[in-house]
């Protein structure tokens, strides 16, 4: 059996009263790419912030190339994990954010090579050459020395993106990628995933772009209300979607002219 | 009022400058170090952080320059009257900027705390790199502020025995008689050097890279 | 070294005296600082640009130098203009003038809060100026314009402390010669400082209870 690049059991949340995940079991396969799709509300972003080790479960456990992720299981129960457990747990896992969340004190290449500088503790001229060529792979090259507020969001979203890859990952977490992008904007953005997919990256991608979800994703994972209702590959849940839920929430998307499945 | 006077009060304008200058940095650091104390989780640092500031903002500066003046001999450290006045303005301006940075620490997006989280920074690498910067840039106006105002403060010096600007106006004034003219001529380089920092600042600040969204 | 705090607190009714003309300059120059702001600041916005720009003078020429170098041209520079002032006068003419120039700005960024419309929709109902100012523009502002008012009441009572380098015999004044009369000097700042500081914290005290009061008016 091949070990999963993430492994999801048993996983709950709630924050205060309300519930946002009730146990939710998912195997992320190595090399693919999966998609989490749902209505806002449905726990999509939390089950991802959760796979990032930003939000931690009340309940179940999540593994990433093996290792656990959050806590730690002892002699006498699980105890949350130290800042540098936890940061050595997802040192494999690169994530973009909805907002971009770039450094607005940082140029491009600073946003890029900081991490590399100051966690990797690489000599600045080798972190820069490393980052120049993660921002020519982004076709950011000739930005390198703008400033956040000199990009479109396209272009920041491409940087972040290109941040996180600087770091080695070998998964890649994407938060809505394209949610906060103005509509000619969001092309650029999915291509260059499209393109990391191509590489046999493994990602997981929360996003409300249906036709990148049936045309890239492997695996499509629809969530409501907390509740991972069902996953398959995009032309079993598009083709012909047998769930009232899932029906109603692709008739949203329907009117958007999004849905592009055969 | 002659032109060797006013040349006096220019050259002791020097030690104005001087003086608030290092007064401005040295709290600054303070200042830094009061908000990392005070966002440390640790609650003696936090309560330690605050009386600090309390109490330097919650007595005038003379009473502080007086205090510390007077208190250092005693308990046998004796500096001289332009490190006594730095440590002053230094001690009382760092409480102010640190009040000014709690605002600037808390309108750091904490998505950009987050996003260096996955890069992997840890905490005390996030304070350094992201979180000081960010609130340093969105607090600069009030640092621009705070540096006119200690330039103003700096008159308050001469009670420790240093002859700056306002200290040499009251010598001049004591020994010439003219008090009208020396005290405006004092007044005036007030003036002009407090805009020429306000101009250089809004300069300075056009050209800072841009401020987080939101 | 050994501190004698008894010689100092022995001074009790003196202390209290030197309290009382802090407390007293404070209030009534930061009432006539606030009363004569306010008047620059309606100047400003109603008579025009030239008085406009006439006025932004002294107001920055008022925030743009030391407090001590202007009650020091005032009380030393007076009299060769016969202006002859006793220290209390002069005192509370400085802290009230000099109030003045940073009061006036803080009712000048309450009067641009409130929006054009509302003062042509209080003419065109026929209020007078000075109703449009009393019943419509004052209430509007005073939410935005309180915090800072208060803040800087806080700051001209630490600067009262001044006035005692032109013997203005408040507390700073009187408590430091208490001190040196005594031999206990260090000991009378000390004293000096804590007075000052629970005074300080008292006054931040009233100070957000009052918003707190007076916050929840707000209909916005």
């Amino acid at each position: 059996m091949t070990q999963s690049a993430i492994s999801i059991q048993n996983v709950s949340k709630q924050f205060g009263d309300t519930i946002v995940l009730r146990d939710i079991n998912l195997e992320v396969p190595r090399g693919q790419v999966s998609c989490l799709i749902g209505p806002s509300g449905s726990g999509k972003s939390t089950l991802l912030r959760c796979m990032a080790g930003l939000e931690h479960a009340d309940a179940g456990t999540i593994t990433i190339e093996g290792a656990p992720l959050g806590f730690v299981e002892g002699p006498d129960g699980r105890r949350r994990q130290s800042a540098a457990e936890l940061r050595r747990a997802r040192s494999r896992i690169g994530m973009v954010f909805q907002q971009f969340n770039l450094w607005p004190h940082m140029t491009a290449l600073g946003n890029v090579s900081a991490a590399l500088r100051r966690v990797r503790r690489m000599p600045r001229k080798e972190a820069e050459d490393k980052a120049m060529a993660q921002l020519e792979k982004v076709d950011l090259a000739a930005r390198a020395h703008h400033y956040p507020s000199q990009l479109s969001g396209g272009q920041q979203q491409r940087v972040a993106i290109a941040r996180a890859l600087a770091l080695d990952p070998t998964i890649m977490l994407f938060d809505e990628p394209t949610s906060a992008l103005d509509p000619e904007l969001t092309g650029e953005v999915l291509n260059v995933m499209r393109a990391l997919a191509d590489e046999g990256m493994t990602m997981v991608v929360v996003t409300h772009e249906i036709g990148f979800a049936a045309s890239v994703g492997n695996k499509v994972c629809f969530l409501d209300h907390g509740r991972l209702l069902f996953h398959d590959t995009p032309d079993k849940v598009f083709a012909a979607p047998r769930n009232p839920r899932l029906e109603q929430f692709l008739d949203t998307y329907l009117d958007r002219g999004a849905f592009l499945v055969q | 009022m002659t032109w060797s006077l006013f040349q006096l009060l220019l050259q002791a304008s020097l030690m104005t400058i001087f003086v608030s200058a290092i007064s401005i940095c040295a709290g600054l650091a303070i200042a830094v170090v009061l908000s990392a104390l005070r966002m440390s989780g640790n609650r003696l640092a936090y309560a330690g952080a605050g009386l600090f500031i309390s109490f330097f903002r919650g007595v005038p500066l003379l009473v502080q320059l007086l205090l510390i003046f007077n208190l250092l001999p005693v308990i046998g450290i004796t500096l001289p009257s332009l490190a006594t006045a730095i440590i002053g303005l230094s001690l009382c301006t760092a409480a102010y900027q640190a009040e000014n940075l709690r605002g600037g620490f808390e309108g750091v997006p904490i998505g950009l705390i987050e996003s260096a989280e996955m890069a992997g920074f840890s905490r005390m690498q996030a304070f350094v790199y992201i979180r000081t910067p960010i609130a340093l840039r969105l607090t600069f106006p009030a640092l621009v502020n705070e540096a006119i105002l200690i330039l103003k403060s700096s008159s308050l010096v001469s009670v420790v025995g240093l002859v700056e600007l306002t200290k040499m106006a009251q010598n001049l004034s004591a020994s010439t008689y003219q008090p009208l003219p020396i005290f405006a001529s004092a007044g005036l380089i007030y003036l002009v050097i407090n805009l020429i920092v306000a101009l250089a600042a809004r300069r300075a600040e056009a050209a800072l890279p841009g401020l987080p969204a939101k | 070294m050994s501190f004698d705090f008894a010689v100092i607190l022995a001074k009790g009714p003196q202390i209290l005296a030197g309290l009382g003309v802090t407390i007293l300059i404070w209030v009534v120059g930061t009432a006539l600082a606030v009363a004569l702001g306010f008047v620059v600041a309606t100047a400003r916005r109603f008579g025009g640009p030239l008085v406009n720009a006439v006025l932004a003078v002294p107001v920055e020429v008022l925030r743009g130098t030391p407090f001590l170098v202007q009650i020091f041209l005032l009380y030393f520079g007076g009299p060769y203009i016969g202006l002859r002032l006793d220290p209390v006068t002069a005192g509370l003419l400085g802290l009230s003038v000099y109030g003045a120039a940073y009061y006036s700005e803080i009712f000048r960024a309450g009067y641009q809060s409130v929006p054009p419309g509302h003062v042509e929709a209080a003419e065109c109902v026929g209020l007078s100026r000075g109703q449009t100012i009393l019943f419509i523009l004052l209430p509007e502002m005073a939410l935005l314009v309180l915090p800072p008012s208060l803040n800087m009441s806080v700051i001209l009572l630490k600067d009262t402390a001044l006035l005692s380098l032109i013997t203005v015999p408040e507390m700073t004044m009187t408590v430091s010669a208490i001190g040196s009369q005594q031999y206990a000097f260090v000991e009378s700042i000390v004293v000096l400082a804590l007075v000052y500081w629970g005074l300080v914290e008292l006054a931040n005290w009233l100070g957000r209870f009052t918003e707190r009061k007076i916050s929840k008016l707000s209909v916005t």
